[in-house]
């Protein structure tokens, strides 16, 4: 499996290369070209992580489309599949191992090799009166990893301690601890400086993190929007 | 207090490294990441009486972030719209900024909302404009790419890519031609700056994206 990031930028897209019996899952909107040697298998079901009805529809509250596609190579030969993000922004490779799985924000899973394990993480009650989307996609094995971001993506080495405003998270490794908090003292102080949960990442290892924030750019286009029929 | 500009021209963002005691003020929200060592407090920027006309007149927010620690600490911020983060230094001039282009300034900056009276509740960019002066840095954003104009005479803009403005220079509300062809010509009012000084633009007009957008907003 050979993957090419194209494009660096705001519109970055992804190329992956299959062999025969190499298989890539992706959310099932994010392909828009393959070769004709593809087969796509749509499911609820990844291989290995929360399948059913009730994986899938975790999967939704999580950000991403209710289905995964399943890519794979139908007639010996080698095929190709692109995948473009919906949001506009960069597109990384992140190679998990079994040494270090790694853990997606929740709109932040782009496609991955289909031998890796997903499996969704809920954040808590909290995560729910936050406003945030605060499920995370836990990724283990070892293979390609494919996420997306709103912005450029910047990858930070986190020694010891890092506040990141939760919109910005893409993903990091999932040996790095974290903790739901505020940023001020107080909630109220926190609430007036716009700032309302932020994750305190605690260890070592890699994050990613996306310059912009998806749902501060959505409030403000908001404004210009018609009002939403309920 | 190092400040680097990242990302320009499509998603400009402010990576900041501030010494013990030094602080920077940034538009609620704006920041994405930091060192615990800083601490956040929030604040009224100049004053609670302007603080609330910019609630209630503008689109920007009633109260600011100050971040800072006795120990110093690293933080980025980023503005809401992609776009080119502009640095201007202030030293005891003015800058005018419309209502939710500011991203931050250091210490010796005040940035207050004036209401812009009748003329600019028709521009289209809510009512206030923001008047930033003192002795400091600001940084301050568009949404999308900055066109930089050294103005000596006139120029036309539509309301909706107006940045900021240098305050030797004095503006009109007009429509592009008569009133029939503010209607039909897809542009919406315009400024008609005058004078000599530097007058800052962007690009893209998030009104139109919205209007633009709006047809596919179904449900």
């Amino acid at each position: 499996m050979k993957i090419d990031i194209l494009a660096r930028g705001a519109f970055t897209s992804a190329l992956v290369h299959l062999q025969p019996g190499e298989r890539f899952q992706s959310e099932s909107s994010a392909m828009f070209r393959a070769s004709s040697n593809i087969d796509i298998d749509v499911t609820t079901r990844p291989k290995g992580g929360a399948g059913g009805v009730l994986g899938g529809l975790k999967r939704l509250i999580a950000g991403d489309s209710f289905f995964l596609s399943t890519y794979t190579v139908d007639n010996g030969q080698a095929g190709e599949v692109g995948l473009s993000p919906t949001l506009q922004g960069e597109v990384r490779h992140v190679a998990v191992s079994r040494a270090a799985g790694w853990t997606c924000a929740g709109g932040s899973y782009l496609g991955s090799d289909a031998h890796l394990s997903l499996d969704l993480e809920f954040q808590g009650l909290k995560g729910l009166f936050s406003g945030e989307r605060l499920f995370f996609v836990k990724v283990t094995g070892e293979g390609d990893l494919l996420v997306n971001a709103y912005g450029h993506i910047t990858e930070v080495e986190v020694d010891g301690e890092l506040i990141v405003d939760t919109g910005h998270v893409v993903a990091f490794e999932s040996q790095l601890d974290y903790t739901l908090s505020k940023v001020a003292g107080s909630w109220v102080q926190s609430y007036l400086a716009g700032e309302g949960f932020v994750l305190h990442f605690k260890g070592h290892g890699k994050l990613l993190v996306q310059s912009h924030n998806p749902k501060e750019f959505g409030g403000l286009l908001g404004r210009h929007l018609p009002p939403r029929r309920s | 207090m190092q400040v680097t500009i990242l990302g320009n021209p499509e998603y400009g963002e402010l990576s900041v490294r501030l010494d013990p005691g030094e602080t920077i003020t940034t538009e609620a929200g704006a920041m994405s990441r930091m060192s615990p060592s800083l601490e956040m407090r929030s604040r009224v920027m100049g004053g609670v009486v302007s603080g609330l006309g910019r609630k209630l007149f503008g689109g920007e927010s009633f109260f600011v972030a100050e971040y800072g620690g006795a120990r110093g600490g690293q933080l980025s911020l980023s503005p809401g719209l992609p776009g080119t983060v502009c640095h201007q230094r202030i030293s005891g001039d003015v800058l005018w900024l419309t209502a939710g282009s500011f991203l931050a300034c250091t210490a010796g900056v005040t940035v207050r909302a004036r209401f812009g009276g009748v003329k600019a509740l028709f521009s289209g960019e809510g009512a206030t404009l923001l008047r930033a002066e003192g002795e400091g840095d600001l940084w301050f954003n568009a949404y999308g790419a900055v066109v930089e104009r050294e103005l000596d005479g006139e120029l036309t803009v539509d309301t909706g890519h107006v940045v900021a403005w240098e305050p030797s220079i004095n503006y009109t509300i007009a429509g592009f031609g008569g009133l029939k062809s503010t209607f039909f010509s897809g542009e919406g009012l315009t400024m008609k700056f005058s004078g000599r000084g530097k007058v800052w633009l962007q690009s893209r007009n998030l009104p139109a994206t919205g209007g633009w957008l709006s047809p596919f907003c179904v449900g």
